[in-house]
């Protein structure tokens, strides 16, 4: 490891251990917010993430404007292309048969939920699993292809990023300083230690902020899930792992703010730059939610659950992992790091995680939970 | 504070610790609907058992829009929530 490392582990860390904290105190879990939308009818949570993904947008330009962001459009982000729809479709009855995302998964396993632990090995498997069709599902990515080179979408019309996020920005912040006059922000709270998620929404996205300065780029770990999937079958199928072209890519290949040299990474098991942004994170999230369960006295394994439950989580953590590749990446990283500044890929994505959610939600109801 | 057994007709008990979500508000909705008579005439009251931190106001407020009184508490690293009439 070069000492350039240091201040991205660091800050990767810190940002784990305080969003897997964050998330488990106000159950701040994506897949619920847009689950039970569909399935309740209830959106109070989803209100919740536009407020975060508003105040991304707000921070991220003002730092932008400050000359605080070293990379913008930030790195990993590609062309749009439809397959980033039909990722969001997986990915969207994935997450709720799992019963959370990439992200959700974590913070639910660091509290002690043995489903959770079940559907985080099915992230690694289908993650890994994803470089077995990632040739044919890269060639239909570039066939189906829309608006061009551009990133964001200011780019793909040839506009100033402001021409765009400054109208979204004023109609956001209209929106949300309306919910929170009508005090549809705030959840009555039973539970111990709970934080307003509202709150957790502010502090995630200068959490997201901090990342997006110090490291270069806002939170994502779904890479790392591929990573640590390629690393298990390595030590049984080295060759294989070397043979197969989507664990030699170099997809990552940037100067870090706090550095002067390229670093680069990939899905492949080398500790690389991906590596070191992302493993960090994801021991952060698992262990600060485990602090948070166990200062709250809440920390307890349980396993004693429907059969049906530990399939429904298995499938759908392979779908997730295996979509989290297609997409590519996941609701964090596209969230509160691509949607705030108009990311294609981003939007795109979120059209098709609508209806995926929708689809697990029925799945979810008529064969998982059963109240027949 | 939640009832004792001694205090009401009969407590029954929902355990749905570990479970995957939706299922406490699913199932706590099932149970209400399936015994609503129960419920409605004081004979029963509903325990619900939950390590989820997002059901102690999701059932609450469901529940409480159909007109049952909750009450919740916490016991041992998980939560109980009452649901009568």
């Amino acid at each position: 490891m070069q000492a350039d490392y240091a201040p991205i582990i660091l800050t990767s860390l810190l940002c784990g251990l305080s969003a897997g904290f964050l998330m488990h105190r106000s159950d701040f879990c994506v897949t619920g917010m847009f689950r039970d939308f569909f399935l309740f009818k209830d959106a109070r949570m989803l209100r919740v993430l536009v407020f975060m993904v508003v105040a991304s947008m707000a921070l991220f330009h003002v730092a932008k404007v400050l000359g605080l962001i070293a990379h913008y459009p930030f790195p990993l982000l590609g062309a749009m292309s439809l397959t980033n729809i039909l990722g969001g479709v997986l990915f969207g009855i994935g997450m709720v048969l799992a019963g959370g995302c990439v992200v959700g998964t974590l913070y639910k396993m660091g509290a002690g939920s043995m489903l959770s632990a079940v559907a985080f090995v099915g992230l690694l498997a289908g993650s890994a699993f994803y470089a077995q069709i990632h040739p044919a599902w890269s060639a239909l990515t570039q066939q189906l292809a829309v608006f061009g080179p551009g990133k964001t979408i200011p780019q793909a019309l040839g506009l100033s990023p402001y021409a765009l996020i400054v109208p979204v920005l004023a109609a956001g912040g209209w929106l949300v300083w309306r919910w929170a006059r009508q005090g549809a922000l705030v959840m009555p709270s039973y539970a111990e230690g709970y934080i307003q998620p509202w709150m957790t929404a502010v502090l995630l996205a200068g959490v997201g902020l901090a990342s997006y300065i110090v490291v270069g780029m806002p939170l994502g770990i779904t890479t790392s899930y591929a990573k640590l999937g390629a690393t298990v079958q390595s030590w049984f199928a080295p060759d294989h792992v070397a043979s197969l072209s989507y664990f030699q890519a170099q997809g990552l290949k940037y100067v870090p703010p706090f550095g002067d040299t390229v670093i680069t990474g990939g899905a492949g098991p080398a500790l690389d730059a991906v590596a070191a942004i992302q493993y960090p994170l994801v021991g952060g999230i698992i262990f600060g939610a485990m602090v948070s369960a166990v200062k709250l006295g809440e920390w307890k394994l349980r396993y004693r659950v429907p059969a049906r439950q530990y399939v429904s989580v298995l499938i759908g953590g392979i779908l997730l992992g295996l979509a989290a590749r297609m997409v590519p990446a996941c609701n964090v990283w596209h969230l509160w790091g691509g949607v705030p500044i108009l990311a294609g890929q981003s939007v795109l994505y979120v059209i098709g995680l609508l209806p995926g959610t929708w689809i697990g939600s029925v799945i979810l109801a008529r064969y998982v939970v059963r109240t027949a | 504070m939640v009832a004792q057994a001694s205090d009401v007709a009969q407590v029954l008990e929902i355990d749905i610790r570990g479970q995957i979500c939706p299922s406490c508000l699913l199932i706590a909705l099932k149970e209400v609907n399936q015994r609503q008579a129960r419920l409605k005439s004081g004979e029963e009251v509903l325990h619900i058992l939950t390590d989820n931190r997002q059901a102690t106001n999701t059932i609450p407020e469901s529940v409480g829009n159909m007109g049952y009184q909750t009450a919740i508490e916490k016991i041992g690293g998980y939560y109980c929530i009452e649901i009568r009439k």
